[in-house]
């Protein structure tokens, strides 16, 4: 096992850098398996790969949450898809789809799109606009990290992580000088087809520095030729898409191990809904624009950043489409102390907006909001505790003050496993988005922001009972009250619904299990979560059939299951989606049918002379199931893909 | 009411004389009796088709039943009969000749539906569907298994939202086909039988009324009346009332000569909608609309009524002191059904008023957004 150091800010920096990757990969993805399903803490010694991390604060300062990090192999059999496949086959996370490529919206824990906040690189991207995130435009590629935090995290995240996180995070790779490229190409059912290339790169550790970095492109064209019309009496809507971009990292750390960086992602996607129709095709296309810097020292940290959203829509001509921009400057400082088993995160942000949209009048509107946060951290053998207060500032009204409490104990501490309880209690906000405040006719300015409390309790427990198998459990239970819930259709033509208060609460449970035998690896991954979530308060004598009925769009029982066979490096995966029905209105008077969905993934290794080559051919949909989409449309049927991947 | 199964093998009795006996006797041994079978139930013979409009994008409109004048309610009626829903808004049914024609507005352009079923079961006879139709709005019969639906055709974007002019779709019930189309004015919408002439209105922002005659299927003339002319129908005189940019205008039906314009005076941002006939022709309701800015926007109003043969519109006394989705008088008995939606996500209720004392008789939960009534 590598030697590493404990650095005064929690980081960890690997001495050893000779060891056999392979060998530290292999234990990686052991351990991966072992701390995935519970919040990483950093005091004993874990083998970590030879990266550099750098904890975030939702990574270190939320004891008693429960911190899930999607390992490197489902993020590399998930390269040529988008976070919503990953995550619904890997988390207990909810997507609401509109079609093949086209919109698709969280529901994390019975909450709506705008309580997940989405974070790249420690900033929330939501689109200011709709408060939200499309998941279809997150790729898999190009991040080196994806986790998702579960239940609130408002006092170190801020608005927006009413039900949870997703952390996105790109990171250097100093442990490899060198260049290292990747091609990736994918051929799949009607007509798509989606390409990726990556250079990473770092230069050999100088006495003065060293400087890592990635450069990602990718470009998915979603032509959707489907050979039919209908399925099961259900329109496929005919659509097509493409979705491409650009991620751009560059990190450089100085002899004193300071370190600057540079984060660039650019996006452009775009979806068109009956694009054969020349008077009533729909077109939908956003852009992404963000560069965050950062100096990061051993106390301070200082982060610039700029993130641009565009939104175009337009019907029928192209030419002229209804245009919506925001542009937010932000800056933040944060300051660490620390003494003994205490840690201090101290820190105040700045966020500058400006937008101008079609549909808010078009002039311009300007809105600042600020942040001041104290983080606290306790940490003995057994214990770790977070203390935490946020404030935020925002121009015209202000959000509530929220604190949140949190802590992990090792019950049991053993060789070979061990017992983790945790518990945590938070308050959350989220603040209306530019849409439900300015937003002509339909919008309202003095809207007041929602206010959350979240409470949830947990274990975790690992053992290892021979050398050969591995298992890991997790159970959680949580309630989260929101109140002032505003509920934004994300339809668009219809006003913002009130729902005043909502009780959300659930279990969810994980269970892996790995064992290996010789050449022969077999495992999986169980998750199944129960969410109840509705509203509790009737406002008036029709809000009476709505009190107390399961929120649209929140299937109650909801079950992934992936299992695998390895024989040397040749790996067959299947994966698993099971739901439950979900109410299209809000006195359950409509559903949406139960979804099972059944994927089938064949792996296997090449090499090419000093080309490492990965094939990979799949089948998804397998069992060729009708899914509908929330416009009852059908989803496509079985389809196939195969992809290459060179990698020198 | 036409009957729609063979009933001529009713009632077949045993062979008279000898045989009853044996035939009591192999009665017993086998299923197949005597008797024919009874006739399959028609669970929607007597009573109100309600004509749910769903949510939008969530293309879940319905169609439910009221058995009788009672209050038993039977949902999504379609979709039991036929095992898959509608897929799209609900903008028009009605009965011609023992079929029902519904009309089907969904989201996406070239997914709008004609659907023609059996009256009394309202299991699927046929379909037809894009490029035939598409923005159905309203279906009326004019002739024996004849009927027309107005079309707007695809809309473009708010800039330009009808591009091209609407269009008839001539429809034969008997082959359930399209079998012409004729092409009017930019969203064609509302139509009125007039003796062998159909006169048909538009919301496109024209000033036009086409008139069609119906022996030949073609336009026969136009006239200019008012923005966006609607005809409501003939009043008990046979005059046409049609209503235009707040004047309900009284013309000739066979001269087109103008009679009388009545006008609301009303603010800009008032509108006018749901506008109705009554049982005996003598009386036409409205509503009254706006919405309020300092609620959200909430969508507010009253219905009024005013006689025929009024000089003027009087606001003053509203008929009902409410907003309503959706408006009907059973022609049975001159009771009201007022539709209204709480919101566009959930279940919405059918409200029954007695005519002259204006009071609520009951309610009944119906489904997403009533918006039209069907009484038989």
């Amino acid at each position: 096992m590598p030697h590493f150091r404990r650095k005064d800010n929690g980081s960890v920096v690997s001495k050893n850098n000779l060891v056999q990757k392979r060998i530290v990969c292999r234990l990686w993805l052991a351990v991966l398996v072992l701390v995935s399903g519970s919040a990483v803490g950093q005091q004993e010694p874990i083998s970590l790969s030879t990266v550099t991390v750098r904890a975030t604060a939702p990574e270190r300062f939320l004891a008693g949450q429960k911190l899930q990090r999607i390992d490197s192999v489902t993020l590399r059999q998930f390269r040529f898809q988008n976070l919503s496949d990953l995550l619904s086959m890997n988390s207990p996370l909810i997507f609401k789809n509109y079609g093949p490529g086209q919109l698709s919206t969280v529901s994390f824990r019975g909450t709506s799109p705008n309580h997940t906040a989405v974070l790249w690189n420690g900033v929330n991207v939501n689109q200011p606009m709709t408060g939200q995130t499309d998941f279809s435009t997150l790729p898999t590629v190009g991040f080196d990290q994806v986790s998702v935090q579960y239940g609130s995290a408002a006092s170190v995240v801020g608005s927006d992580a009413v039900g949870g996180s997703l952390l996105l995070r790109g990171l250097p790779n100093y442990s490899e000088p060198g260049l290292k490229a990747t091609i990736g190409y994918q051929f799949s059912s009607f007509q798509n087809q989606q390409a990726q290339a990556a250079l990473h790169y770092a230069g050999p550790g100088t006495g003065q520095g060293q400087f890592a970095g990635k450069t990602v492109v990718y470009g998915n064209q979603f032509n959707n030729r489907y050979p039919y019309r209908e399925r099961g009496y259900y329109y496929v809507e005919p659509s097509s898409a493409y979705q491409r971009g650009l991620m751009q990292d560059f990190f450089w750390r100085n002899r004193r191990n300071n370190q600057w960086s540079l984060n660039a992602w650019f996006t452009d996607n775009a979806v068109t809904v009956a694009p054969n129709d020349v008077l009533g095709r729909e077109r939908t296309r956003t852009q992404g624009y963000r560069i965050l810097s950062s100096f990061e020292a051993d106390k301070w940290t200082v982060r610039l950043g700029w993130i641009r959203d565009v939104l175009d829509y337009a019907k029928s001509d192209f030419s002229k489409p209804s245009h919506s921009l925001t542009d937010r400057l932000l800056t933040r400082l944060e300051r660490e102390f620390g003494r003994g088993p205490w840690q201090v995160r101290l820190g105040g942000e700045v966020v500058h907006y400006r937008t101008q949209v079609d549909g808010y009048g078009g002039k311009l509107i300007t809105e600042n909001r600020a942040d001041l946060y104290a983080l606290f951290r306790y940490q003995t053998t057994r214990l770790t505790m977070s203390a935490n207060v946020r404030q935020g500032f925002v121009s015209r009204f202000n959000p509530p003050v929220t604190p949140s409490l949190g802590l992990d104990y090792k019950v049991i501490q053993r060789e070979r496993g061990g017992l983790t309880a945790r518990a945590s209690v938070g308050r959350s906000y989220r603040v209306p988005t530019l849409n439900e405040r300015y937003w002509q006719i339909l919008g309202n300015p003095s809207l007041r922001p929602e206010s959350g409390l979240n409470t949830e309790i947990g274990l975790t427990g690992r053992t290892q009972p021979t050398s050969q198998l591995v298992l890991t459990a997790d159970l959680t239970a949580y309630r989260n009250r929101i109140d002032d819930w505003t509920y934004w259709n994300p339809d668009r033509n219809y006003r913002v619904e009130n729902l005043q208060l909502v009780v959300a609460q659930g279990l969810e449970t994980a269970t892996m299990v790995a064992y290996s035998q010789g050449r022969w690896r077999v495992g999986g991954r169980l998750g199944y979560a129960l969410t109840k979530s509705s509203q509790q308060r009737a406002y008036d004598v029709y809000a009476r059939d709505i009190v107390g009925k399961q929120l649209p769009y929140v299937p109650v029982h909801n079950l992934s299951l992936t299992a695998y066979l390895e024989h040397q490096e040749l790996r067959l995966t299947v994966r698993n989606q099971l739901q439950s029905r979900r109410y299209s209105t809000f006195d359950n008077s409509q559903s949406l049918p139960g979804i099972m969905l059944t994927d089938l993934v064949a792996q296997a290794p090449f090499r090419l002379g000093s080309v490492r080559m990965q094939l990979q051919g799949q089948v998804n949909n397998l069992f060729d199931a009708l899914v509908l989409t929330v416009k009852q449309n059908a989803m496509p049927g079985r389809n196939y893909a195969l992809s290459v991947v060179l990698e020198k | 009411m036409t009957q729609l199964f063979d009933q001529t093998n009713r009632s077949q009795t045993c062979f008279p004389g000898v045989l009853p006996l044996i035939c009591s006797f192999t009665f017993s041994l086998f299923i197949v009796s005597c008797t024919a079978p009874d006739p399959e139930p028609s669970p929607y013979e007597a009573g109100v088709v309600v004509l749910n409009s769903g949510n939008f994008f969530d293309n879940n409109g319905t169609l439910s039943f009221i058995q009788g004048r009672g209050t038993t309610v039977n949902t999504d009626i379609f979709r039991t009969a036929n095992t898959r829903p509608l897929i799209g808004g609900m903008q028009g049914y009605t009965e011609i000749d023992g079929k029902g024609v519904i009309l089907v507005d969904n989201s996406t352009v070239g997914q709008d539906k004609v659907e023609i079923v059996e009256i009394g079961t309202f299991k699927s006879l046929g379909t037809l569907a894009a490029p035939d139709i598409e923005n159905p709005r309203q279906v009326i019969q004019v002739g024996l298994n004849k009927a027309y639906i107005s079309c707007w055709g695809a809309t473009g974007d708010f800039s330009n939202f009808y591009p091209n002019p609407g269009y008839i779709a001539v429809v034969d019930l008997a082959s359930r086909k399209v079998v012409k189309k004729i092409t009017v004015t930019k969203g064609a919408e509302r139509m009125v039988l007039s003796g062998s002439e159909v006169i048909v209105g538009n919301e496109g922002g024209e000033k036009a009324i086409a008139v069609v005659d119906l022996t030949t299927d073609e336009v026969k003339s136009r006239f200019d009346l008012g923005t966006n002319p609607q005809p409501i129908g003939l009043d008990a005189a046979g005059q046409l009332w049609v209503y235009s940019a707040k004047e309900m205008i009284q013309m000739n039906a066979q001269t087109k000569a103008i009679g009388s314009r009545l006008k609301i005076n009303s603010p800009t941002d008032r509108y006018v909608g749901l506008i109705t006939i009554g049982k005996e022709r003598q009386n036409i309701f409205f509503s009254h609309y706006y919405y309020d800015a300092a609620d959200g926007y909430k969508q507010k109003g009253e219905m009024y009524s005013f006689s025929t043969r009024d000089a003027a519109i009087s606001l003053a006394t509203p008929y009902i002191n409410r907003f309503f989705s959706g408006f009907g008088i059973d022609p049975t008995n001159g009771t009201i059904y007022a539709g209204v939606t709480p919101s566009y996500k959930q279940s919405g209720y059918v409200l029954r008023y007695q005519p002259d004392t204006r009071r609520v008789v009951d309610s009944v939960k119906v489904e997403i957004a009533p918006s039209g009534f069907y009484f038989k």
